[in-house]
């Protein structure tokens, strides 16, 4: 399972497209937001004091979470292509157990996912200390690690289940196009969801993945949220949580931060589980 | 001395349309067994089902001593298979796609590094092994499909028409190296192909149409049975030696400035063309081919 694992990353990461293709909608969000979005949002919110640090974070964040969807799409890409070249006969007629193959399949979309958020999350750090921000923390930066393998997870484990019905590459390559599109809707990122009509922030907030950026945005904005509301009213920050996606509120109870653990946990082991149904019952 | 393959009562059918419609055969251990057929007639099927890739609908196949659908990874670690097109990685060195394949055979570390190391010298892929298989020639990257389906030394090998697309010279070292590995090892090798050439240097051959089997034997009882020998006759006057030959009760055929005629055997030209001397320019005595065999077999008619 580890020599195809390393084989899977092998053929990813020499393969320039498409490691850039995974990255696509990382570059679509950064370049919204370096040409016209971080400035409107931080002239929403003049006055506030390290506006830009607050937002610089609020973004990163939310980038982190885009990219282990579409990063772990890409590494799963290759299980396509070997659908459709037919490369699995290759396998298959070797003694290399199936499980094997699927769990190699999967270990290195999850790979793929740290590596490419974990390469997010310096590069964006970069940015905010070049915009004028801070460092995160060590404990932060740990537990931004530790999200990071868990998102990854779940988010492999949603996209795993999209690819098991794919064996074309360019239809996955038009379907994870629009994923790495809509993505970026769906858990708030290019518009917060605190603008969106009622309806659309209910979906929003029932889609796994905006659990994981939820928390990403906790655990990143804590330093410049204390510093930018350390003197207003605890209404006005916690109306900037809710309006920013930073807090996920259902009706009025406010989602725990275990309570998005536990989303992010639970979706994960569902769509492994529905992923593991849906192979067995094609393989034959 | 048991068979290498043993098959009765194969079927398979993908929706109404049958592939395979119950056939039986053996394959000797060690010989090179060449299976034929027109395009669609059942022959990636059944090499499909062979190699554990397809399950059959019924029947019984052995590979070796190992029962398909029971042991299927016993059949795995010993056979060997090159399929139409090359599935290596391209962007993975040879030794890389190597490596890794050998890796599925519980080859680890230095019995990996070994089995690697031998198989590229005995294909001559050894100068390759840093090029990314994807930049190869055809023939080079033939020569890498070889080695994969060898690396871990099997019993059985499966070509899957292996010298298709590649150049004559090319087709010829290929199989110079593949005759020279088979005899070394003693390995059964298990051949489809549309060069009748290679068919004809095979111990035994089978030919598959519509599903079933039309003909078996060596390639000289196929000859034999199927397979017209003829003589050609270019004549100073073609239509006053071909009224000659009817007189005589010989069936000709006439063809712009030649005469063609069956012959049940080579040497029945002779006195033919003794009888004839004054009225030819010039003859030739063609021995039936596997090509004229296996048109006979399996028609003229073209199918795609």
């Amino acid at each position: 399972m580890m020599g195809f694992a390393l084989r899977n990353l092998k053929v990813f990461f020499r393969d320039k497209a498409a490691v850039f293709f995974s990255l696509l909608s990382t570059f679509i969000i950064i370049g919204l937001y370096a040409l016209f979005l971080g400035d409107v949002w931080t002239s929403n919110y003049e006055g506030v004091p390290g506006i830009r640090y607050l937002m610089d974070s609020w973004i990163i964040a939310g980038l982190l979470t885009a990219t282990s969807v579409t990063a772990t799409m890409g590494a799963f890409g290759i299980m396509v292509e070997d659908r459709g070249k037919k490369v699995v006969k290759d396998f298959v007629v070797s003694p290399l157990q199936r499980r094997s193959m699927v769990g190699g399949y999967v270990l290195s979309a999850v790979t793929v996912g740290v590596v490419m958020s974990v390469v997010t999350v310096v590069l964006g750090e970069v940015y905010i200390v070049i915009n004028g921000g801070d460092w995160l923390g060590a404990s932060e930066l740990c537990q931004v690690l530790g999200l990071i393998l868990l998102s990854t997870l779940t988010n492999s484990a949603m996209v795993f289940f999209v690819v098991t019905f794919f064996s074309s590459t360019n239809a996955f390559a038009t379907a994870s196009t629009i994923i790495g599109t809509v993505i970026g809707f769906l858990t708030g990122i290019y518009l917060p969801i605190g603008s969106l009509p009622e309806t659309v922030q209910w979906v929003v907030k029932l889609f796994p993945p905006s659990h994981a950026a939820a928390l990403f945005r906790q655990v990143m904005m804590a330093e410049p949220m204390a510093e930018a509301f350390a003197t207003a009213p605890a209404q006005t920050a916690d109306a900037f949580r809710e309006m920013m996606g930073v807090q996920l509120v259902f009706g009025s109870t406010e989602m725990p931060a275990w309570g998005s653990l536990l989303v992010l946990l639970a979706t994960a082991l569902l769509f492994y589980g529905l992923s593991v149904v849906v192979l067995s019952r094609k393989a034959r | 001395m048991t068979n290498a393959i043993e098959v009765t009562g194969l079927r398979k059918a993908y929706g109404s349309v049958q592939a395979v419609k119950g056939i039986d055969f053996y394959v000797e251990r060690g010989k090179l067994f060449a299976f034929l057929g027109p395009n669609g007639a059942g022959k990636s099927t059944t090499i499909d089902i062979l190699c554990t890739f397809l399950r059959p609908d019924a029947g019984t196949v052995r590979i070796g001593a190992y029962r398909l659908g029971e042991e299927d990874r016993q059949i795995r670690g010993m056979i060997g298979a090159v399929f139409q097109d090359g599935l290596l990685d391209p962007l993975l060195t040879v030794e890389e796609n190597l490596r890794l394949r050998g890796g599925f055979y519980d080859l680890r570390g230095r019995a990996l590094t070994q089995a690697v190391e031998d198989i590229m010298k005995q294909v001559g892929v050894s100068d390759l092994r840093r090029r990314p298989y994807g930049k190869l020639s055809g023939g080079q990257r033939r020569r890498c499909d070889i080695a994969r389906a060898l690396v871990h030394a099997p019993e059985i090998l499966f070509l899957d028409e292996p010298t298709t697309g590649l150049d004559p010279q090319t087709r010829k070292s290929v199989w110079q190296t593949l005759h020279g590995i088979q005899r070394e090892k003693g390995m059964t090798v298990f051949l489809t192909t549309h060069y009748m050439e290679e068919a004809a240097a095979a111990d035994y051959v089978l030919v598959m149409d519509h599903g079933e089997i039309a003909a078996k034997g060596t390639p000289s009882q196929l000859k034999d049975a199927y397979a017209r020998d003829k003589l050609i006759l270019v004549c100073h006057d073609t239509a006053r030696t071909a009224a000659r030959l009817r007189e005589k009760g010989l069936a000709c055929t006439e063809t712009a400035d030649t005469l063609e005629l069956p012959l049940a055997s080579t040497l029945d030209a002779l006195p033919i063309i003794q009888d004839l001397r004054e009225e030819i320019r010039d003859f030739e005595v063609i021995r039936g081919t596997m090509d004229d065999a296996f048109l006979a077999i399996a028609g003229e008619a073209i199918r795609e």
